[in-house]
């Protein structure tokens, strides 16, 4: 098991540094000039020629990359160009803003995915199952943002129950929190609902069929504890594989859901960056994203002996 | 299957299974087909009827979606513009039913070379063994680096064409179609006949071809679609955020974009495409969904 | 309604207990009084006003740093932070004296050593500022409160120079943060204006504060735009950015923002019909569209091809696009310089205006050699203004028998590509748009891109010493006779040489709820003067 564990965490080095070789060179051939944005629309050639010169932009590319590095793994990502803040100190101030709306988001669609993948698995051809993933196949194909202006104007707009935009830090209160998150975790969520949904379905489905439950059946457990204890177990791995793998959609979307509802959060800090050009943070952003996702994932390959004992390292 | 549940479960649960059972019921031919994988004939009938649009646009009453027309801006849904016009005066309806030649050709064109290439990479790394770490740590590499994300920093690099959409949602699908490839060939290559094929000195090729192929070929397909699905569904998002389809080419996602602004006062500048964008998701995903039910051994054995 | 209200009611009673008790909310309330709620133009993704000229960043430089003369609403600079001047007889000494109890935000008094520091950082990336560069003999601090700036030569645009708003406008700093090489970015945001920047609460892409700075003293005059006295009704501005206008023109309905400095003229019509905003113009020296061609490469090497532009771009087109049906919102424009300002000429003009002549112009274009070559059109996608021109352009080349190789693109590759000048089918571009604040066309000494100096010129590099020669006898004009006749001449020479084209004057709206006063009509938002209820 230990030695499992040291072998998976080896294993997510080469991929960082894969992820890090990656979006270093991938900025390093964009054609937007940084410094022509910062001089401004009245700037003349050869002030932007000397801003690039002093922002180092026109060194060769080993140089830059093992720089880079090297101050990486010091933990320093590096200043923005057009702020001229550490980068990690900007990916502190917008992180809690992505945490929160990720982390809500999670909940929530867990919390409405998963009884809604059991429950058409076990009434697997009805009307229940029909919709719920005729629910699922509509979750994918509607694109966020037009879920998201819909709610707003529906429950923004026109019932003011909710704020349109903009986020509460969660130190000003939980609901004041919570109220601004609501509409932007539930526009989010509607993929990855249909996606949790859908796996879970499947798996149970698949689980119903098995031995064991039938001699639960046999033995007269009810069918609640069936579903829940027995099935919804076992069925525990795929889910919490697609939940892990479907991080990455989530992400890809708050950066859409972010510019919809205003949010100063990590999306919009990339797509901004991306837009400027402001190589540093893109760096720091698509890394930090990167790590994220991999650790995540790493979490759930070690977890799943929790979920069953049947799987050992 | 087990058509009936034991009697001692909730009373609720046991008429459920069998009502799936009339869809079994044998027929021959298309109308057969069609009664088995419903799913199939709605999504088919649908994704045709999207074709058919795309080709024959020019001549569905359409007006030419690139003319200015500033004097007639913002105009709503009437009997001379059945969808209104935008802020440039340019006929929505014509923009909408144009735009779907980008959805589609960016929808086929990613699921195409996104398998093409995924399938390549998958049979090298499951073939050659020194080649598989170094792959699939670079494929393992672009995974974690959220898709949208890696398109986005793609086109960034680039300019805006329907070419370059193409190719930077392709490199951020290709992993997850080597993957899945990979993991076919790995589990053949485990079977006795294969096993056997390779023991007697067949040459890799020809195992390739005879063996595996086939065999990919059905999760292949059924993976294409969905990444058919995402790609319409990433080009709409790229071009919303203003890094996707150049402007003067009228997509759907470009057209959102552009009415995005005005969502509150004039809603059928995004409203019509994205219903146009949603159907189409919609029935290439009903096609996908079919297509894995039949398709897909394991899990077709059960309906 | 009464549904709605009542379930208003529900939820604020929610938020109410959740909040826990009275207190709580009252003090919310209070609080929010004293904080100004603004959505700008665009992020403040820099805060060096010297190093990064874009308009943000000088409306934003505006609170925390003051300058030692300001133009009032008739662009006439008045003392700001002098007190006095003198000037020598034959104009070549200028001696100033500083106003007494100026301090910078961190309590230490504004000195002549700061002023000449921050002279001579400005001086380096300012257009006027170069030019007194050019004529200086010496800037020097006197003592405390005095210094003296002397020149080769007479300037009489000095206090223009020192007053005007435009970017860079010359803001004086402490000493040691001036000392910060031009092409480089300060690190300290501590300047003697009405505000102090609180450095912790800046999210760049999302927030900037800026509190109010008790030590300052205003003047006793009554503002007006950059002079007078800036006395400060609120203790606390946010700037809130907002990527998405559909999403500001919500907030301010909502009255979760106070103040939006740039609703697009599409959504005016819905804040106008919501009874607690109040809609007015902007700013009334508005904004100059922008044509720009590339003078170095064919076809628009020729003045003929420029000016078959100039004849078939129908400004109305354009303007249609961007502001939509409301036509006192835009005008025509017969010349480069900004409409309903004294210098404004038509003179040569006439091209640029009336019925569009197609034909003609494309005869001409084939005159100057077009033979079919495509045109590289740069067009950046995130801005709504560059974005709306393009598809017109796009639309204008089409229709003149023009191959457009219309490059989508966003404004920082615009940014760098312009500055290219290879050959557009290397690299480099025939036409991209821009705009300019009519605060920058009202005459020469601000406007770069009227220069024509070749290769020392703006984007586009248009080499006409005619036209240079009548912007010097415009800086030579002591009067504003002389003035005009030496920008009428300008103008006429620039309609002929082609420089630019413009695609129309507008003007563009601010919105802000009932609850605010004092917002004013300005080519930048003032925020003194500003209270809320």
């Amino acid at each position: 098991m230990f030695a499992y564990i040291v072998r998976r965490i080896l294993a997510t080095i080469p991929v960082m540094a894969i992820v890090a070789l990656f979006v270093f060179s991938l900025l390093y051939i964009a054609p937007g000039d940084p410094a022509a944005v910062i001089a401004g629309d009245q700037a003349t050639p050869a002030d932007v020629e000397r801003i690039r010169a002093s922002l180092g932009l026109d060194r060769p590319f080993v140089v830059r990359f093992g720089e880079w590095v090297f101050r990486i793994i010091q933990g320093d990502l590096g200043l923005s160009i057009f702020t001229n803040l550490p980068v990690t100190r900007m990916i502190a101030q917008r992180i809690e803003p992505t945490l929160s709306l990720m982390v809500v988001t999670l909940v929530l669609a867990i919390t409405i995915a998963v009884p809604m993948g059991v429950v058409a698995a076990w009434k697997s051809g009805s009307l229940i199952d029909r919709m719920v993933m005729g629910f699922a196949v509509l979750g994918f194909s509607v694109p966020v943002f037009v879920v998201g202006y819909l709610l707003a104007y529906v429950f923004a707009l026109e019932l003011d129950w909710l704020p349109v935009q903009g986020y509460t830090p969660i130190s000003n209160g939980l609901w004041p929190w919570f109220q601004n998150l609501i509409l932007p975790a539930v526009a989010l969520g509607g993929v990855y609902i249909a996606l949790i949904a859908r796996i879970t379905r499947a798996t149970m489905m698949e689980i119903l069929q098995q031995d064991y439950i039938r001699t639960a059946r046999a033995k007269g457990a009810g069918q609640t504890t069936i579903l829940f204890l027995h099935a919804l177990k076992n069925a525990a791995v795929p889910i919490v594989t697609i939940i892990g793998i479907g991080l990455a959609g989530l992400i890809g979307g708050a950066v859409v859901t972010e510019s919809v509802f205003a949010i100063p959060g990590l999306g919009r800090l990339t797509v901004d960056a991306i837009l400027r050009r402001d190589y540093p943070v893109i760096q720091g952003v698509i890394l930090l994203f990167s790590f994220v996702y991999v650790l995540v994932n790493l979490l759930i390959d070690l977890s799943y002996t929790l979920f069953d004992p049947r799987i050992r390292y | 299957m087990s058509t009936t549940f034991p009697s001692g479960g909730a009373p609720a649960a046991a008429p459920v299974m069998p009502d799936v059972m009339p869809t079994r019921i044998a027929r021959k031919g298309i109308t057969g087909y069609i009664f088995r994988n419903p799913t199939i004939a709605i999504g088919g009938f649908l994704l045709l009827l999207l074709i058919f649009v795309a080709v024959f646009a020019p001549f569905l009453w359409t007006k030419d979606p690139t003319a200015l027309a500033p004097a007639m801006r913002t105009r709503a849904p009437s009997e001379r513009w059945w969808f209104g016009t935008d802020m440039l005066g340019r006929d929505v309806y014509s923009r909408v039913l144009y735009g779907t030649r980008v959805s589609l050709i960016v929808g086929f064109g990613v699921a195409f070379f996104a398998s093409v290439i995924g399938l390549t990479i998958g049979l090298i790394s499951g073939f050659v063994r020194w080649a598989d770490s170094i792959i699939m740590r670079v494929m393992d590499g672009l995974m974690s680096i959220p898709s949208i994300l890696l398109a986005i920093a793609l086109m960034a690099l680039t300019r805006g064409s329907v070419g370059n959409v193409i190719l930077a949602i392709t490199v951020a699908e290709i992993p997850r179609v080597s993957r899945l490839v990979r993991g076919v060939v790995l589990s053949l290559r485990e079977q006795p006949y294969v096993e056997a094929a390779i023991a007697s000195g067949t040459r890799t090729p020809v195992i390739i071809w005879r063996h595996i192929l086939p065999n990919t070929l059905a999760p292949m397909i059924v993976q294409a679609t969905y990444i058919c699905a995402s790609a319409m569904i990433a080009e709409a998002i790229l071009s919303f955020i203003g890094a996707g389809t150049p402007p003067i080419i009228p997509s759907w996602g470009n057209i959102m974009a552009e009415g995005r602004a005005l969502w509150q006062v004039k809603p059928y500048i995004v409203f019509f495409p994205a219903i146009f964008l949603s159907i189409t998701v919609l029935a290439v995903n009903l096609v996908g969904d079919g297509l894995r039910d039949s398709l897909d051994p394991r899990l077709a054995k059960r309906v | 309604m009464e549904r709605r209200s009542f379930l208003k009611a529900t939820a604020a009673a929610a938020a109410f207990s959740a909040t826990g008790g009275i207190a709580a909310p009252a003090l919310a309330q209070g609080a929010a009084a004293r904080t100004l709620r603004f959505v700008p133009q665009a992020n403040l993704a820099n805060f060096d006003p010297i190093w990064g000229t874009q308009y943000v960043v000088r409306n934003a430089s505006l609170l925390v740093w003051d300058t030692l003369y300001g133009v009032d609403e008739t662009i006439t600079p008045r003392r700001q932070m002098v007190e006095s001047e003198e000037v020598s007889a034959d104009g070549l000494t200028w001696t100033f004296k500083l106003r007494p109890g100026l301090r910078f935000h961190d309590n230490t008094p504004v000195l002549a050593k700061d002023v000449v520091a921050s002279l001579t950082r400005w001086a380096v990336r300012d257009p006027m500022g170069q030019m007194l560069r050019a004529l200086q003999n010496e800037l020097v601090a006197v003592d405390d409160n005095t210094f003296r700036w002397s020149l080769k030569a007479p300037y009489p645009k000095m206090l223009l120079a020192l007053g005007k708003n435009n970017s860079p406008c010359a803001f004086i700093m402490p000493e040691r943060i001036a000392k910060t090489d031009p092409f480089q970015q300060i690190t300290e945001y501590v300047g003697s204006g009405p505000f102090r920047f609180v450095r912790d609460e800046w999210v760049p892409g999302a927030k900037a504060v800026f509190a109010r700075f008790d030590g300052y003293v205003p003047r006793e005059e009554k503002p007006s735009w950059l002079s007078g006295g800036k006395k400060v009704m609120v203790e606390r501005v946010e700037w809130i950015v907002m990527p998405d206008p559909a999403t500001a023109a919500a907030a301010l309905q909502n009255g979760e923002v106070d103040w939006w400095e740039s609703p697009i003229a599409d959504l005016v019509p819905v804040l106008r019909r919501n009874r607690n905003i109040e809609v007015d113009i902007a700013d009334p020296l508005g904004n100059v569209g922008s044509f720009r061609m590339n003078h170095l490469h064919a076809p628009f090497n020729d003045p003929r091809a420029r000016r078959a532009i100039l004849m078939a771009l129908s400004q109305e087109d354009y303007m249609r696009s961007l502001v939509g049906d409301d036509q006192s919102l835009w005008k025509e424009m017969g010349g480069f310089f900004t409409p309903n300002t004294p210098l404004y000429t038509e003179a040569g003009g006439a091209i640029m205006k009336g019925p569009r002549n197609l034909d003609a112009a494309k005869k001409l274009l084939q005159e100057a050699g077009y033979d079919g070559r495509p045109i590289t059109l740069v067009v950046a996608q995130d801005q709504p203004i560059t974005k709306s021109f393009g598809d017109v352009s796009a639309d204008l080349l089409k229709r003149l028998g023009m191959n457009v190789d219309f490059v989508a693109t966003d404004w920082g590759t615009v940014g760098a590509r312009r500055a290219l000048k290879t050959p557009p089918s290397q690299g480099g571009w025939h036409i991209f748009h821009t705009w300019h604040a009519g605060a920058d066309c009202v005459n020469p000494a601000p406007y770069t891109a009227m220069r024509a100096n070749g290769d020392n010129a703006w984007f586009g590099w248009p080499n006409n010493p005619d036209i240079e020669a009548a912007r010097d006898q415009w800086f030579a004009a002591s009067d504003l006779a002389g003035e005009k006749a030496a920008v009428d001449k300008m103008n006429a020479l620039a309609v002929d040489f082609g420089l630019y084209a413009p695609t129309g004057f507008f003007l563009s709206y601010q919105a802000w709820r009932k609850n605010i006063t004092g917002v004013v009509k300005a080519p930048a938002p003032f925020f003194w003067g500003v209270s809320k209820t």
